[in-house]
Parts: structure tokens; sequence; C-alpha cells
């Protein structure tokens, strides 16, 4: 039943080339109750952006983000428990993938939102205390590429996470599925994957 | 009874009261002169051992003195002790992030 609703719902979908891909994965994620009926966001990694949407997967707002300064969608074993003086560059990453989310603090009494505890990756206000690192141009350029800064945390401008941020992931369990950068989509969203050969069939290829 | 019975009888009144506030006298030979009298268990058990029950002779020395709080668990399921119930979770301890 589950499987025949996701189907439908995919079958009237434009093909994600055609359309955003952050919004294509939220009304497949809504399609398959992926997220649980609440809210949730989506973060494409390669437009350096977040994407909140509400239970039903219409798209609330979007901002601007920084990420990882390294490109990968993994996390490197133990990344968690080092300290950040010893993650080399090619290590600072921000994992894609579905993530459930709660919020937290930081060790400076911050309220962030872990997406990923072991890993010790959030999403948190930018942050702005290493001046040569210049984040507030950062995420105010239009440009997507020096928005690639982070040690793998998602830095969020500081009004946008109080205003979507906070109210749909700061006080419960949530999702969060970060849109890969060297592989398909379907190969880190386990729901896209129970309809992949179907979906093939049909000639959709998520995108990659 | 006459005034020197009345003042007999005061004088036996005080001298009892005197025995019995004088009856747990201060230790004037403490085992360990370097801690002078001070505060000491009068079962020779520890002090400041709150909830253990003070034992006598060997097994007051040798009671286990009381273990040391052990820091948060570091692993990735450790979690406060505040109650969790469906989507409002326990928050985890405080670290650092990623920034």
């Amino acid at each position: 039943m589950l499987a025949a609703v996701l189907l439908l719902a995919l079958a009237h979908m434009p093909e994600a080339d055609a359309m955003d891909e952050a919004q294509w994965l939220a009304r497949a994620a809504v399609a398959a109750a992926d997220n649980r009926n609440a809210p949730f966001a989506v973060i494409d990694k390669r437009k350096a952006r977040v994407f909140v949407f509400d239970a039903t997967g219409r798209l609330q707002a979007s901002s601007p983000v920084l990420l990882g300064l390294a490109r990968g969608d993994d996390s490197v074993p133990g990344i968690g428990e080092r300290a950040m003086s010893e993650i080399r560059p090619e290590e600072r990453t921000t994992p894609a993938g579905r993530f459930a989310t709660e919020p937290g603090l930081n060790t400076k009494g911050e309220d962030i939102v872990w997406i990923d505890y072991d890993a010790a990756v959030s999403m948190h206000r930018v942050r702005a205390t290493q001046k040569s690192e210049r984040r507030l141009q950062r995420l105010a350029s239009p440009t997507v590429a020096d928005n690639r800064i982070s040690y793998g945390c998602v830095n969020v401008p500081a009004a946008f996470y109080d205003a979507y941020i906070k109210p749909v992931l700061g006080s419960r369990r949530g999702v969060v599925y970060v849109l890969p950068e060297t592989m398909a989509a379907h190969k880190r969203f386990e729901f896209l994957s129970r309809s992949e050969q179907k979906l093939t069939r049909r000639g959709f290829t998520p995108a990659g | 009874m006459n005034s020197t019975s009345r003042l007999l009888a005061a004088l036996a009144l005080g001298a009892a009261g005197a025995a019995f506030a004088q009856g747990n006298p201060p230790t004037t030979a403490p085992a360990n002169p370097a801690t002078a009298a001070g505060q000491q268990n009068p079962s020779g058990g520890p002090m400041g051992t709150t909830g253990v029950t003070p034992e006598s002779g060997a097994a007051a020395r040798t009671t286990t003195p009381p273990t040391v709080q052990s820091p948060p668990d570091t692993s990735s399921s450790s979690r406060t002790t505040m109650a969790a119930s469906g989507d409002t979770p326990a928050m985890r301890r405080a670290r650092a992030d990623r920034n």
C-alpha cells in the first residue's frame, strides 16, 4: 500500500532535472511517510542551501548555509572525538544521508540541532568568531564555492535559525536530509531505493 | 521542709544535672595526635561517609572508601537522566561540535 502511494506520488513528479532536487526529495519523503508526518529540512550541498518543509512537504523557507570545507559525503570514523586542531582539511566533510536530529547544547551552552551527534555535526547559527574565515561574508555572497568553510557543521544565518530551524527542529526530534554531492541521491536514501527498479523502468532517474 | 533541706535538695539536683552534662566528656587523648581531638566518629568509622553504617574492629578499618562518581559516559548513547517521551528527547550531554 505504502509502495503504491509512493509510486503514485513519484509518477506525478517532473524529472529531477526539471525541478529543484530538494523539493523533489521532500515530496518523495512525504509520499513514503519517511518524515513521520513532521516538518523537516533538506540540505542541498551542491547549492549550499537549506530548505525547510512542513509536514506535507510544502516549502516554508530556504537559506544559504555554510558547509564542511571538504567535498565528500561521509564522516571520517572517529572524527567526533578528535580535537578541531587534529582534523585535516580533507576530513572537513558534511556527511550526506537521512539524519534523525535532536536538539542539544554544545560545550559553550549554545542551543544547536544535532545532525549527527557521534560525528559532532550540528546545525547552528553562523559563528563569526574567526574573523579570517569571513563566514558572514561567505554567507552573504551569491557564489556557492565560498560557502565551504566549516569543519562539518551546517552554519545558518542567525535570523533564519531562530525563525525556522529552531521552531521545527530545536525542541523535538526531527529529520534532516542531506543530499549527497558525490553520488546519486537514491544511494543515500533508503526510501528511494525501494522503488528504484520501478522508477528506472519508467525512465525516471533521480539526479546524481 | 525547712530552708536547709531546700538548699540541700537544690544542690543535689544541680550536681546530678552537671553529672548528666558531663556524661560524654571530650577526648583528652586522641588516637592520632595529629588530628587533635577534633570531631570523631564514636564507632571508629570514617567521617563524612553518609549512608555508610560504621562498623567496629577490623571491619571498620577495611571499609571500602566511597566510590568516586565517574564522569558521564562519553559513548554515543549517553543521556542525562531527564525523562524522554515521544518526540521530546532527553538532551544528550553537551559536547563540542565541528563548528
